[in-house]
C-alpha cells in the first residue's frame, strides 16, 4: 500500500483521526492545557506520555524501521520557541486547526502566525542560520 | 471537567493513529512539516517534478546498460549517478526521517507527495468538526475560552498580539527544531530517534515553565 493514491488515503484517515482524537482529548482547550502544562491534572499528559511508550513497544515488536536522527544548532532553541508559543497561544502546529473547528474563531489569528513563523524560518535559514536542510528539515 | 476522554482512551487513540500511519506509509507524519511544504507549494511542486523526471532518467540509463551489457555479454554497470532524489535533501520535512549522512543502512521513501500533505491538514480540520459537533463542544465565540482569559488576558487587543506572537513562535520554533509534537513527540519518540528525544524534553520543560509563569506571576 504505497501508491500515491494510498499515501492519500492514508493521510485522509490520519487527519480526520488525528483531529477526531485530539479534540475529544482536550488539546483544543485552553483550560485543559494549561492544567497539563501546570500539573493541576495528568490526564492530557498521560494521554500523550502512554501513546508514546505504547508506539515505543508496537514499533519494537513490528520492526518498524528506525530513523537516528541528529542533534544539529537548531534543535534546542527551536524546541524552546516552540514550548513558549504553545504555552502563550496553546497551539502546536495541529491544534489551532482543531480549535477553529471547534468554533474558537480568534484560533485563525494563531495559524496566522503559525504560517508567518514558518516562512520566516525559512527564509532566515537561507539568510542567516544556513544549517543542513537534511537534518533540521526546514 | 467536561466529557472529555480518560487518558488511557486517548493514549490509545494517538498510539493506532501513529502506528497505522508508519505500517501503512512506511512513513512518519508531522503537521508542521504539512505546513512547511504546504506554504512552500510552488517550490515543493517544482522539485516534485524535477524528481520525477530525474526517475525516469534514471531508469531510462538503466535500461539503456542492460540492454548493452545483453548485447555485449557483459555484466550491467552501476549506474554512475547514486539514486538519491530531492526527498533526501529534505527528509526532516517528514519531522521524523534522517538524512542520508545519517543513516545509510536504510532505504527511505522520501517525503509524502504534496497533496497528501494537503490533505492532511484539511482533514484535521474535518476531524476537530466531528468531534466538537458530536460532543456538543462546538460553540462559535470570539474568544479563547475561560481558561485563556483567566491564566493569560481577557483584553481582546492583547489576546490578538498574544495569539499571533505565540503562533509565530510556534511555526518558526518547530521548523528550526526539524518537528513538532508529532513529528518529534509521537513519531519521534516512538523511534527513540534522540533528537526527538531532547526537542520533546525541551519543548515540554519550556511550556511548564512558561504556563507557570503564566499562571502564578503574570
Amino acid at each position: 500500500m504505497r501508491t500515491r493514491g494510498a499515501i492519500l488515503l492514508a493521510n485522509i484517515i490520519t487527519g480526520l483521526t488525528l483531529g477526531y482524537t485530539v479534540s475529544n482529548i482536550g488539546f483544543g482547550d485552553y483550560t485543559e492545557l494549561n492544567r497539563m502544562f501546570t500539573f493541576q491534572d495528568l490526564r492530557m499528559l498521560l494521554s500523550f506520555a502512554g501513546a508514546v511508550v505504547i508506539i515505543i513497544c508496537a514499533f519494537a515488536l513490528l520492526r518498524v524501521r528506525r530513523t537516528p536522527g541528529r542533534i544539529h544548532a537548531g534543535v534546542i532553541p527551536g524546541a524552546v520557541l516552540f514550548g513558549t508559543g504553545w504555552a502563550i497561544s496553546g497551539g502546536c502546529p495541529a491544534i489551532p486547526i482543531v480549535q477553529v473547528a471547534s468554533g474558537y474563531l480568534p484560533a485563525l489569528i494563531t495559524i496566522v502566525g503559525v504560517t508567518v513563523g514558518i516562512r520566516l524560518c525559512r527564509w532566515a535559514n537561507a539568510r542567516y542560520f544556513h544549517l543542513d536542510r537534511g537534518s533540521c528539515g526546514l | 471537567m467536561s466529557g472529555y476522554w480518560p487518558w488511557w482512551a486517548g493514549a490509545a487513540g494517538l498510539a493506532l493513529i501513529t502506528i497505522n500511519y508508519a505500517l501503512t506509509t512506511d512513513r512518519s507524519f508531522g503537521v508542521s512539516s504539512a505546513w512547511d511544504r504546504v506554504l512552500h507549494w510552488r517550490r515543493e511542486r517544482r522539485l516534485e517534478r524535477m524528481d520525477e523526471e530525474f526517475t525516469d532518467e534514471r531508469a531510462l540509463a538503466e535500461a539503456l546498460a542492460a540492454a548493452t551489457a545483453e548485447h555485449f555479454g557483459t555484466g550491467p554497470a552501476a549506474p554512475t549517478v547514486p539514486p538519491v532524489g530531492y526527498g533526501t535533501s529534505q527528509l526532516l520535512e517528514t519531522d521524523a526521517e534522517p538524512s542520508a549522512s545519517e543513516d545509510t543502512s536504510v532505504t527511505s521513501p522520501g517525503p509524502a507527495p504534496l497533496v497528501t500533505q494537503a490533505a492532511l491538514l484539511v482533514s484535521i480540520f474535518f476531524g476537530g468538526l466531528i468531534a466538537a459537533v458530536t460532543s456538543g463542544r462546538f460553540h462559535l465565540r470570539f474568544d479563547m475560552g475561560p481558561g485563556f482569559r483567566n491564566v493569560v488576558t481577557a483584553n481582546p487587543t492583547t489576546m490578538t498580539v498574544l495569539l499571533f506572537v505565540g503562533g509565530v513562535l510556534v511555526g518558526f520554533g518547530t521548523r528550526l527544531a526539524g518537528g513538532c509534537s508529532s513529528g518529534h513527540g509521537l513519531n519521534g519518540c516512538g523511534r527513540l530517534r534522540l533528537v526527538s528525544l531532547v526537542a520533546t524534553a525541551v519543548f515540554f520543560g519550556t511550556a511548564v515553565a512558561v504556563s507557570f509563569l503564566l499562571w502564578k506571576v503574570i
